[in-house]
């Protein structure tokens, strides 16, 4: 079994986010096993999952690096190779340090040659310089679950109220009714 | 990296905790601090599948159907969050087969406090109004953290853990309202497990040398004794409110600061359940290792299942 990181959608129309990982032998068995164990409460609409190996990442600090480093060493995966065939590639952005439960949001797809090169294109995008992280995915090397599937994996969680906090009142005060001795 | 460098990536790995940052996979950051990391975030994962074993042995004696409901959920959640966990780690180079095989093998700790045992069905729900409460605290605290992939895990698992920790607050107020064996029976679970519960959030900070450089970079950003007193200052007034005694005859609220004070903890008790001579130890490794080895079939089958994809696909 080898690592899938898993990206969920809560809603229609929001866009899809990195929410950790599962291990699993194939697409389908990691989808199964991303919607147990991100799917055990309410707000989900999509799952998608992506083998780790085909996720090209790079961090601000690690693009920096690499800025430095051109100078004596050009990396050959950030050069589009010319002529070759363009593929579609989604991009997912880290864009902030507030507290959050999720990683990187999904924000489109490019057409490009390489990974890297799906990255250049997406670092020319005017609200790249915010960004703190970046992940790459061919398009192809992403899975996602089954509209049909939606109602009995997502839908379930919804009528599960004893898992919602809200169920449960704010505690004792000190009028909490006794019974007499 | 020659040591000017080094020097260097530290200085600006500090500075930009201190402004903070969150660290990502793939940015500098010193082997201490991925070391320290990966221990805490294996022990916490290990802690949340060790964690299942107390409670998961009241499931089929739940006394109503919606508290079977609320029971199996929250086990289930717990194995959720050892998941969540062993992720973190592995961003950091851990393997989860590893993490695993040091856990079985003894080499790695989870926390103490599921080495006691429940021994009433009262007992699950102070599980979840103190050791889940204790365990919320600090999983705050360490929401904070400067590791994002390890923050993140917190943020989910608080969001979730809440419940458990309301639950047990709810089954708890009832019976300490109840009947007088009711009564007695939540005032012997809290017996059971009021000291376990200041114990599990670690030594005291003279006794943790490791601290300062843990805070300095972010990895915690509340000493143990904070946490613990945070812990102490939320629960003593809502265990009077509901009626029961706290088993401290020294607890009393400091008048100045408003904070309550407990008694001298029995650190020899502590170290011992540590060290691995705890009531239940030995049973819980045991459990883990009979799972681990009732599952191997289940692994070989995925095993060769995914070998003849590949073969099949060789083949095409």
């Amino acid at each position: 079994m080898s690592r899938w990181e898993v990206f969920k959608q809560d809603a229609p129309g929001k866009p899809h986010q990195a929410v950790g990982s599962v291990h699993a032998t194939d697409a389908r068995h990691a989808l199964i096993n991303a919607a147990h164990v991100f799917v055990r409460r309410p707000a989900a609409a999509s799952l998608w999952v992506a083998h780790a190996s085909a996720i090209f990442s790079r961090t601000r600090q690690e693009l920096a690096a690499q800025e430095l480093s051109t100078v004596d060493r050009v990396d050959p995966a950030a050069t589009a190779a010319p002529g070759a065939p363009l593929e579609p590639y989604e991009v997912f952005r880290k864009s902030s340090n507030r507290r959050s439960m999720t990683f990187a949001d999904h924000v489109g797809t490019v057409e490009a040659s390489s990974a890297a090169h799906a990255l250049e294109l997406a670092l020319a995008e005017p609200t790249a310089d915010t960004a703190l992280a970046w992940w790459i995915v061919p398009t192809a090397a992403i899975a996602a679950s089954d509209p049909a599937d939606a109602p009995a994996w997502f839908e379930p969680a919804r009528d599960k109220l004893y898992k919602q906090q809200s169920q449960y009142g704010s505690g004792p005060t000190p009028t909490v009714r006794r019974a007499d001795p | 990296m020659d040591r000017t460098e080094d020097d260097a990536a530290l200085a600006e790995f500090e500075a930009r905790i201190a402004a903070g940052e969150k660290i990502e996979p793939g940015d500098w950051m010193p082997d201490a601090y991925r070391h320290q990391l990966i221990r805490m975030i294996g022990q916490h994962a290990h802690s949340e599948i060790v964690g299942m074993l107390p409670e998961g042995a009241w499931i089929g004696s739940a006394p109503s159907l919606r508290r079977k409901l609320i029971l199996v959920a929250k086990v289930q959640d717990e194995a959720g969050h050892g998941q969540y966990l062993y992720h973190a780690a592995e961003t950091l180079g851990a393997s989860r087969e590893e993490m695993t095989e040091a856990l079985l093998a003894g080499r790695a700790k989870y926390s103490s406090v599921f080495n006691y045992p429940t021994l009433t069905w009262a007992d699950v729900g102070m599980i979840g109004w103190l050791v889940d409460g204790a365990a919320i605290r600090n999983q705050l605290m360490l929401a904070q953290c400067s590791y994002g992939p390890y923050s993140r895990a917190m943020v989910r698992i608080c969001s979730e853990e809440t419940f458990h920790h309301k639950q047990g607050r709810e089954m708890i107020v009832l019976y300490a309202s109840g009947t007088p064996s009711q009564r007695q029976m939540a005032q012997d679970a809290l017996d059971r497990w009021w000291w376990p519960s200041l114990m599990m959030l670690g030594p005291h900070d003279a006794d943790s040398p490791n601290t300062p450089q843990l805070v300095r970079w972010g990895i915690k950003t509340k000493t143990n004794d904070e946490v613990r007193r945070e812990f102490v200052n939320e629960h003593v007034p809502e265990l009077q409110a509901a009626g029961l005694t706290i088993p401290d005859p020294a607890m009393e609220r400091d008048e100045v600061t408003g904070d309550w004070r407990h008694g001298p903890i029995d650190w020899d008790e502590f170290w011992s359940v540590v060290k691995g001579n705890g009531p239940c130890n030995a049973e819980r490794i045991a459990a883990r290792t009979k799972a681990h080895e009732e599952g191997r079939w289940v692994r070989d089958a995925l095993a060769a299942f995914e070998a003849g994809r590949s073969a099949a696909g060789a083949r095409a």
